[in-house]
């Protein structure tokens, strides 16, 4: 049985630490908005959780490149533990902005060009994962997983201009919105320490999901070999 | 919420988000655990499969 690095274990606790902290500067020492009250508070991870599913379908996408390049395994387990991991906080990041619209659009869910894309985007990832289960080669797969990484990645710049190239409601707190947009405000500096602490704390919980989850997809496959082995003896 | 004096009470709201995220994460990293729980069981099945072999 592999002990788990040391390495692994000080970022595991450091992250926690962190989490802590950046749960007390959104729920404590950023100010109460003033219109929308306490639920803007939901804003700092919900955007937080956004970039992480930017950060991992990129990921994947440029391991997906060097798969292709180099054809090493190693490659494409890194590509699909990190489309996990996006898959789950851009749910969040969904759920979370519906629970914010609906005291402030007055509504869970409209037909906005963010909210498709992001949608979208989201239903794209995890039929890579369904499609890949069905792929038995593993060479075929991860050739599979990385060209359907590298063509699904046009749907994270897609959702990320949605809001720039459309006319939407949906607010942008960094660098101004349509005036037609509903729930903008601006952030005074304290909120901007806590949006910032949050996007670091989420690039931190990513690294260290990543780390774990490359270590089970690593067991995984070593045990898959034995079992094999183990047939075939 | 145009014509309101102060900030609207949208607590419940926020608490419904942090409800959201703390528990999608947490089952999460409950799904890792345990999915590294179910291979560490068949990885002492196989290492007994090996040594009644040997």
């Amino acid at each position: 049985m592999e002990r788990i690095p040391k390495a692994l274990i000080v970022l595991t606790w450091l992250t926690s630490a962190v989490f802590v902290v950046a749960l007390y500067l959104v729920l404590f020492w950023a100010p109460q908005e003033a219109i929308m009250g306490d639920v803007q508070r939901v804003f700092y991870f919900h955007v937080a959780a956004g970039w992480v599913g930017g950060l991992a379908f990129l990921v994947t996408a440029i391991v997906g490149g060097i798969y292709l390049a180099r054809g090493e395994q190693r490659w494409d387990r890194i590509a699909v533990a990190s489309v996990e991991i996006g898959v789950v906080f851009t749910f969040i990041n969904i759920v979370t902005g519906s629970i914010w619209a609906r005291p402030i659009w007055n509504t869970w869910w409209t037909w906005d060009p963010r909210l498709v894309t992001a949608t979208i985007m989201l239903l794209i990832y995890i039929a890579y994962i369904m499609l890949r289960q069905g792929i038995e080669d593993p060479d075929r797969r991860a050739r599979f997983g990385a060209v359907y990484g590298i063509v699904g990645f046009i749907s994270v710049p897609l959702t990320f201009l949605s809001i720039r190239i459309f006319r939407t409601i949906h607010p942008i707190v960094v660098g101004g919105s349509d005036p037609t947009a509903l729930g903008a405000f601006n952030m005074t500096a304290d909120m901007r320490v806590a949006f910032f602490f949050s996007l670091f704390t989420f690039t931190l919980i990513y690294v260290t999901l990543l780390w774990h989850r490359l270590r089970l997809q690593h067991l995984a496959e070593k045990i898959e070999e034995r079992k094999l082995t183990a047939l075939s003896a | 919420m145009m014509f309101q004096e102060g900030p609207a009470d949208t607590l419940n709201y926020m608490i419904a988000g942090y409800t959201v995220i703390l528990g999608t994460i947490g089952l999460y990293i409950v799904n890792i655990i345990l999915r590294f729980r179910s291979l560490r069981q068949d990885e002492a099945l196989l290492d007994e499969i090996d040594a009644e072999r040997a």
